[in-house]
């Protein structure tokens, strides 16, 4: 044993030194698979060229872990992470978390990079359509059913829980996802009356064109279909269905009815009306950012996150009105996102054992878990007493949530779907028939459930 | 080894055959370590896999024979990235040889200095790497507040606002464009010093016959160019075959796969849709074909 | 100059005055756009009319840049140390205080790029000399293999290395990117070319005075074979600087960015902030293009050198 630490220091300087001519300390930190041993906690754990002292304090739990986030409210701003991290460090200090910051673009190919390279984050903080429908159902990430707290809501639950009963997302946060106006440029086009202020809704899908055609009028570019990737397709998907009351799946998530005459209707009308385009060089975020500095009048992808972000609604001068999306009913259907944990399964238990303690840490203890919930930004996913209490942003778009519809997002085939979807918008952008390019995407996306039902 | 090096080497003696074989082959180790361990075990896994159905929840998967290879042409999104990646060679590669050919035929008689300035801002995207040329060509072209459509729009060369790198008529041109600034770089380099080598009492005794500029450059340079231009033609089919970071960082491919190339189309297929097995029969076929071209290319050097 | 330069002829006039336009539209401009963008307030940036010269200075984009991530200066994985530890952790060394990625990403490729040609330089040196000069068995058999993979393309290799390097506990670490490099036989290649210029004579008589096989190499070989070795560690240098693919397969950390892959990942999350973007770019840039203009002599003929023999 002794031996093979003293080798195997001489081995790291060696070729540290001759690899590279770098001066300073050298100091070891575990990583890697295996690296931990949580039963034999007497020893010092840090291996390699460097004596170390420190032993461990609170907690006999030792691992190296990634914490990959997507961007959810500040969950990819390093600070808020870190401080998130040094709050569980203090009671369980061997525990190394390396977060790494993911985005909508390419967030998905990275981590199925480090899949494929064998060495997937640890923890992950992801929706459902990701954590539950794709890496759950392929069987990459650990059951997380025994740390879910009590009270939380049963849709939430359910909605992160797959066909098999396995929980594969530990659900943190949620919110209703909405259309932002520039209210100054809609007031100026005298395209407020088509809009009930006070219940944050369209007065009728009529109304909406009527509204969109108003504003184009003063301003060239109201707003955008963007299909340039699946990022943010929330927001026209949920325009699409509302408008006329169609479906995107059917009602047990199974199959993709997005082909129906409602969003027939709809898509026509979207490519008939002046003032939209279809915009296959930008996704969900790019609307998002084009609605702030001002160059659209409106916003499909948006929603409270957004509107409290420094770098997307903090930097629009003017004033920013959430609606619902248009309805003939008057009755709109919100898409939910709900955020959370998954842990995958590297074939390490320390690892899993040391993601669970961190998975438990932040959402156990009610206090720990409001910072957690106010760090993305949007509503817990159970009753917590005194959260945003008095904040204006979150009581206005509070007024929304109730909206909020069914979580379809875990059908089967979704990332297959998904990208079918953006590409037919493609088409129809392009100028292809509505009708026929819908029907494509429902037999791609159908053909994509009928083989992950299969598997 | 070393009794086949004895037999094959009667000449030598044995104890020195011996030791040329043990020192080449210790000379050659470092090399041959990497190059096995990074280059051929790889190559091999690649063609073993392409043979599999493997996709990301079963590891490895299991062997389907030549399913793969049938499947692709049968693909349409793969044939149509394959053309888009056919038309991006045969656009970009005549027009980078004979754009950095006409651009080095006028600087490389010209003063040291301004050669050299040429040569450097040509050379230039080269070196900002390819990234940060690709972010600002996206700005560039940006629908809404790029200065392309602004000096379009307001010089009135057309009407109102192009979606350059979202409209399928556009986009591709868009690209090529930009991986054309990237790739004449070294071309120019290379022409520039071929120029002036060229044998130039040749071209005196033509331009005493009476020849003019014009058979100069067609009768006496360009034969002696030609090893160069073949060089150029290799290397630039080469750098457009492998044509990915402006597509992923402008594109992602669309609109609706009218910028799709193969490299693109393997990183999607692997990292978006799962499918190992198949992204690897799409990279032998692109070994494939880029090993075909360069062969003919060699060929047709050798034969010169 | 050369004999044979007549008067400027009307036509070349006009040549040059395409030539310049064309170099200034294409070639300068979107340069210059990097670097004053770079310096451009949110406002000049989203402007549907572009601020030619920037109306107000700031510094805006670099801080920005600079506050949203953070990242130790110098951490460097030993590889396959994993291999010798007894409880199979990898050794890291790192030193220096926590700084703005932005800065260490610049670290990373310089460093990457640097490892990356003198691994290479060396490597090929010893083994182009070997396949030229050394008589042994089996020479024949490996030159044609290295000629064949030559031709392949690099990228269709690198999902299967995506495995391997997790096998060999490279995965994420700046290794996994410089390893493969070093291990394209390009460099063999044209190292072989150069050495097999050296009169055997000189190796005989080397020997007959007794040196050893190393000083041999050392003493004649390598100074007779360094123009070749300077050409490779440009070609080498640059290719690396450039191969944007292998980054972003092999690289996903924070902290093993490298500054080509750390403005795509801003230009996923920050795709229509194109003040940051350009902060990003001009970053990535600036220092390579000056290091470029003060060699620009070498890079020239080290790019024609690989040319003529590769």
């Amino acid at each position: 044993m002794k031996m093979k630490k003293i080798l195997a220091g001489a081995v790291a300087a060696a070729m540290a030194l001759s690899l590279a001519a770098c001066g300073g300390g050298g100091t070891t930190s575990g990583s890697g698979a295996g690296s931990s041993g949580a039963a034999n906690s007497g020893a010092a754990s840090s291996g390699g060229s460097s004596s170390s002292t420190n032993e461990p304090a609170g907690s006999d739990l030792t691992a190296s872990l990634k914490l990959a986030t997507y961007p959810v409210g500040d969950m990819t701003n390093e600070a808020v992470v870190k401080d998130l991290i040094a709050d569980f460090n203090k009671v369980y200090p061997n525990v190394k978390i390396e977060p790494m910051y993911l985005d909508y673009s390419n967030g998905d190919q990275t981590v199925n990079g480090m899949i494929e390279g064998n060495a997937a984050p640890d923890l992950i903080f992801e929706g459902p359509e990701r954590l539950v429908a794709n890496w759950g159902a392929k069987g990459l990430l650990v059951d997380l059913k025994d740390l879910l707290p009590a009270g939380t809501y049963d849709v939430t639950t359910s909605s992160c829980t797959s066909a098999d009963g396995a929980m594969y997302e530990l659900p943190v946060c949620q919110t209703a996802h909405c259309m932002g106006i520039n209210k100054d440029l809609f007031t100026e086009a005298g395209a407020m009356q088509y809009i009930n202020e006070d219940t944050h809704t369209w007065k009728s899908t009529a109304d909406f064109l009527k509204a969109i055609e108003a504003v184009a009028a003063i301003h060239p570019q109201v707003g955008v279909v963007f299909c340039g990737g699946q990022g943010g397709d929330q927001g026209n998907r949920a325009l699409v269905t509302n408008m006329y009351g169609g479906q995107y799946t059917n009602s047990d998530f199974t199959r993709y009815t997005a082909n129906c005459d409602e969003n027939v209707k709809a898509l026509q009308a979207l490519v008939d009306v002046n003032g939209i385009e279809f915009d296959p060089g930008i996704v969900g975020s790019d609307e998002i950012n084009l609605f702030c500095n001002g160059t659209l009048a409106m916003a499909t992808c948006w929603n409270v996150g957004a509107a409290k972000s420094d770098t997307q609604g903090g930097t629009a001068n003017f004033e920013i009105f959430p609606v619902a999306f248009p309805t003939e009913s008057g009755d709109p259907v919100l898409q939910g996102g709900i955020w959370g944990f998954g842990i995958f399964d590297n074939g390490d238990q320390a690892k899993i054992d040391a993601a669970k303690a961190f998975v438990k840490f932040m959402t156990e203890d009610e206090a720990q878990y409001s910072k957690l919930v106010e760090a993305t930004g949007y509503w817990a996913t159970r009753d917590v007493s005194g959260l945003y209490a008095g904040n204006e942003i979150m009581t206005e778009y509070g007024k929304l949530v109730p909206f909020m519809g069914p979580y379809y997002q875990i059908t089967l085939g979704w990332p297959e779907a998904r990208t079918a979807w953006w590409n037919a918008l493609q088409r129809i952008g392009a100028g292809g028939d509505v009708k026929t390019e819908l029907d494509a995407f429902a037999a791609e996306a159908n053909a994509a459930a009928e083989a992950a039902e299969a598997a | 080894m070393l009794t086949l090096a004895k037999a094959n080497q009667p000449a030598m003696s044995r104890a020195l055959a011996r030791r040329e074989t043990i020192s080449g082959y210790l000379f050659l180790l470092p090399s041959l370590l990497f190059f096995l361990v990074f280059v051929v075990y790889p190559m091999i896994m690649c063609v073993y896999t392409s043979l599999t159905n493997a996709t990301m929840a079963d590891g490895g998967g299991s062997l389907i024979g030549l399913k793969n290879y049938v499947d692709l042409f049968q693909d349409e999104i793969f044939l149509k990235s394959l053309v888009n990646t056919v038309i991006i060679v045969v656009v970009s590669v005549p027009t980078v040889c004979a754009f950095s050919l006409w651009v080095s035929a006028r600087i490389y008689n010209m003063r040291d200095w301004a050669c050299s300035a040429f040569r450097v801002i040509f050379y230039l995207p080269v070196v900002t790497g390819s990234v940060a040329v690709t972010v600002v060509w996206k700005w560039i072209y940006h629908y809404y507040n790029g200065v392309l459509n602004y000096v379009g729009t307001n010089t009135g060369l057309w009407e109102k606002n192009i979606n350059w790198l979202g409209d399928p008529k556009f986009a591709l041109g868009c690209i090529i464009l930009i991986l054309f600034t990237t790739s004449v770089g070294q071309p120019i380099v290379l022409y520039v010093s071929a120029l002036g080598n060229v044998d130039q009492s040749l071209v005196e005794a033509a331009q005493v016959d009476g020849a003019t500029d014009l058979q100069v450059f067609w009768k006496i340079k360009w034969p002696q160019i030609m090893p160069t231009t073949l060089y150029i033609l290799v290397i630039t089919t080469i750098n457009s075959f492998q044509c990915f970071a402006l597509i992923q960082l402008l594109t992602s491919g669309g609109p609706n796969h009218a910028t799709d190339t193969v490299m693109y189309y393997i990183y999607y297929s692997a990292f978006t849709l799962y499918k190992y097995g198949y992204a690897n029969a799409m990279g032998v076929i692109l070994a494939l074909c880029i090993a075909a071209l360069s062969a003919v290319q060699f060929k047709l050097a050798k034969s010169k | 100059m050369k004999s044979g330069v007549k008067k400027t002829s009307p036509y070349q006039i006009i040549t040059l005055i395409l030539i310049v336009i064309v170099a200034a539209v294409v070639f300068l401009f979107p340069l210059y756009w990097i670097v004053t963008g770079a310096f451009k307030t949110p406002e000049a940036v989203n402007s549907a009319v572009p601020e030619w010269w920037p109306g107000e200075w700031t510094m805006r984009n670099f801080q920005t840049l600079f506050d949203k991530r953070s990242a130790p200066l110098w951490e460097l994985h030993v590889p396959l140390s994993e291999w010798f530890t007894s409880d199979n952790t990898q050794v890291v060394f790192s030193s220096g205080p926590v700084l703005p990625a932005a800065l260490r990403w610049l670290i990373n490729t310089v460093f990457m790029s640097v490892a990356a040609m003198i691994l290479t330089c060396l490597t090929a040196a010893l083994a182009g000399y070997a396949l030229a000069k050394k008589r042994f068995a089996g020479r024949a058999v490996l030159f044609s293999l290295i000629v064949a993979a030559m031709a392949l393309p690099k990228q269709v290799i690198l999902i299967p290395l995506l495995r391997e390097m997790s096998v060999l506990h490279l995965a994420d670490t700046i290794w996994s990117v410089i390893f493969p490099i070093v291990g394209w036989p390009f460099g063999v290649f044209l190292m072989k070319q150069f050495a097999e210029g050296i009169p055997g004579e000189v190796l005989e008589a080397a020997r007959i005075d007794g040196a050893g096989e190393l000083k041999t190499f050392t003493t004649i070989v390598f100074p007779m074979i360094k123009p070749g070795v300077g050409a490779l560690a440009i070609f080498t240098f640059i290719n690396t600087w450039n191969d944007y693919f292998m980054q972003l397969l092999m690289l996903r950390g924070t902290s093993v960015l490298t500054m080509p892959l750390g403005i795509s990942k801003m230009m996923g999350e920050f795709g229509q902030d194109y003040g940051l973007l350009m902060a990003g770019a001009a970053l990535a840039s600036v220092p390579i293009i000056v290091v470029f203009l003060v060699f620009q002599k070498y890079f020239t003929k080290g790019i024609t050198m690989g040319a003529v023999k590769g």
